[in-house]
């Protein structure tokens, strides 16, 4: 009986050291788990807010209005600057406010032809606007001719981005 | 009979021809150099230091050399004088007048007109006395006093360079003129205006905004501009005595300046407040405004001829910018260019008849001339530069335009024929849009 018992307590003894080792043991991989936690929770955190953010970019670019392009010293609305009208429209038919639109032209051809060129452009986007019903009288066009280019270069591809027409809510 | 009959064809031949030399003479005694005259030559002047008129010495301060410098350098501006170099003169010059003049010497050196003069200076006064000479006629053409008490030989100069144009072409030249222009900077452009000898730079506007279009009133009164400094192309007029700007125009869209009537009276606009950009005339001192085009196209830069009969303006009606000419009621426009598809900035000769423009050849801006009728059509420039916007001066014998080329920007003056270039300023900005006054003195 005295040896069973003796057997008991090293058996407990064994027992108590295994739990305390493993209870330590236990102790550095919960430490470990929460480290690991925490860095899920920060990518979360950051996947959340780059979705956030992209939602917003997202959101904004649906409420912002964007520019249309024109051809080389045309002013006629080309067929894909047809979306991006509707899609302004659509913005303001939903904010209140007057519309600047700014007509503007790459640094090729004389200034003074260059502002009569970007006042049709301005007006051209102008008409269409109306035509999907948005108020005449919140809508000003202005040409700014080739004195306010997007990109300075002498490129091709700079010319292209500015034969624009801007839109500003104000 | 037969006999009878010869001799009155000779008496005949003999009355023709000396009707012809006739006129020829009175011709020649109105304008002494004809230089529109096909083929014309610079004239090869030769321009002798002045002389101290007591002591033959020259004067302590210079003066002399200096005095008939000037005089060469306002000359040389004219575009039509060779100016011979001194090393070559092989006649000493002796002081005095009456002075004896060996010709065949001036002649043997390529001198048609000679320059003497003596100089007086005492205290702040200062005297010359200029004398031209034609050489091949050995006569004098003039003998002149000059007299400044302010010791400033330069306005002598002028004086002098001024009567020998007037004796040899019948006309002052463009010496009392200005050039204004516009600097185009980062931080905004602005018109800015220079004597027609260079100097005297200044600014006109301060408004660091778009400044477009510089436009002088015929009688010296008025600048007329478009600007930007209220956020969307205006039209004013400044009154260069007073200094007091005006709005003239503001409609809604597009206001742009274009030039004024020969009477000063009118000013041409081109405006979009009615759908469509047209040219509009304006009386500057009523404001009653009369639309003059009325083309589904863009109308701009409108010039008005120096008679005041005709507008020559830019439409691209028939598809690409071009210049026609229509009647100043705005009735009967044509087409006068042909050749380009991008023909614009109109600027009427002085003269009347002929029109310069910019138009774009081989991927480069380059100035050309054409008779109003479309016909004559002349290229003026021809180097690797964008030659952008002529005006022409008072005269009509010269042209100021703008040339680009990399970074590199300048206002030049050529010749109305496309001869001696020379350059008025150059830098890195952006310098455009020359317009020459109207003689301001």
């Amino acid at each position: 009986m005295k040896k069973y018992l003796t057997l008991i307590g090293v058996f407990l003894v064994f027992a108590f050291c295994l739990t305390t080792f493993s209870g330590c043991a236990d102790k550095s991989a919960v430490v470990r788990d929460d480290a690991a936690a925490e860095d899920e929770a920060a990518r979360r955190a950051r996947e959340q807010a780059e979705r956030e953010a992209a939602m917003r970019a997202r959101d904004a670019a649906l409420l912002t209005p964007q520019n249309i392009y024109y051809d080389y010293d045309q002013s006629n609305i080309r067929p894909d600057a047809r979306d991006t009208l509707k899609h302004n429209a659509t913005i303001f038919t939903h904010k209140r406010g007057n519309i600047i639109i700014e007509g503007h032209c790459d640094e090729r051809g004389t200034a003074e032809y260059n502002m009569a060129l970007g006042q049709r452009r301005a007006q051209e986007a102008k008409r269409y606007l109306i035509n999907l019903g948005i108020n005449a009288s919140r809508m000003q066009a202005i040409s700014y001719g080739e004195e306010n280019p997007l990109d300075p270069r002498s490129t091709e591809e700079a010319w292209a981005k500015n034969r624009r027409a801007e839109f500003h809510l104000k | 009979m037969l006999m009878d009959r010869n001799y009155l064809l000779k008496i005949l031949i003999l009355l023709a021809f000396l009707t012809i030399y006739g006129t020829h003479s009175a011709a020649v005694a109105k304008v002494y150099i004809d230089i529109d005259a096909p083929g014309f030559q610079q004239f090869p002047i030769a321009i002798c230091d002045f002389q101290n008129k007591n002591t033959g010495a020259s004067a302590p301060s210079g003066f002399n050399a200096v005095i008939a410098d000037d005089v060469k350098n306002y000359l040389d501006m004219t575009g039509i004088f060779k100016i011979l170099d001194k090393k070559s003169f092989l006649e000493g010059v002796e002081p005095g007048y009456p002075e004896k003049i060996r010709f065949p010497e001036w002649t043997a050196i390529g001198a048609d007109f000679l320059v003497r003069g003596d100089l007086t200076v005492q205290g702040k006064d200062t005297v010359a006395e200029s004398r031209l000479y034609d050489v091949a006629r050995g006569q004098m053409l003039f003998n002149k006093r000059y007299s400044n008490s302010s010791g400033d030989t330069k306005s002598i100069a002028l004086a002098i360079a001024r009567d020998i144009l007037m004796a040899l072409t019948g006309d002052a030249g463009d010496f009392d003129t200005k050039i204004a222009f516009i600097i185009k900077r980062k931080s905004g452009s602005d018109i800015y205006s220079m004597n027609y000898d260079a100097s005297g730079m200044s600014s006109l506007t301060g408004h660091q905004s778009i400044v477009t279009s510089p436009r002088w009133s015929p009688d010296g009164q008025y600048l007329a501009f478009t600007s930007y400094k209220k956020g969307r192309p205006q039209v004013y007029l400044r009154n260069l005595k007073s200094g007091s700007e005006r709005t003239v125009a503001s409609f809604e869209g597009l206001n742009l300046c274009g030039s004024f009537s020969p009477d000063s009276k009118k000013l041409l606009l081109t405006l979009s407040k009615d759908g469509n950009e047209d040219i509009y005339v304006l009386n500057i001192h009523t404001m009653q405004l009369k639309r003059l085009t009325r083309s589904y196209s863009i109308d701009v830069s409108p010039a008005w001829s120096p008679d005041g009969q005709k507008i020559a303006f830019v439409s691209n009606r028939s598809g690409s910018p071009q210049i026609f000419v229509m009647d100043a009621n705005g009735g009967g426009a044509r087409r006068i260019t042909f050749h380009g598809k991008y023909n614009t900035s109109p600027s009427w000769s002085p003269r009347g008849g002929k029109i310069a423009y910019e138009g774009l050849v081989g991927g480069r801006y380059q100035i050309f001339t054409v008779d109003e009728s479309g016909g004559n059509l002349m290229q003026m420039t021809f180097d690797n530069a964008d030659n952008e916007y002529p005006s022409w001066s008072p005269s009509g014998r010269q042209i100021v335009f703008s040339s680009r080329q990399g970074g590199r920007s300048r206002i030049c003056i050529m010749n109305s024929n496309g001869m001696k270039t020379r350059v008025l300023i150059e830098n890195a900005n952006h310098l455009v849009m020359p317009s020459w006054s109207p003689l301001l003195k």
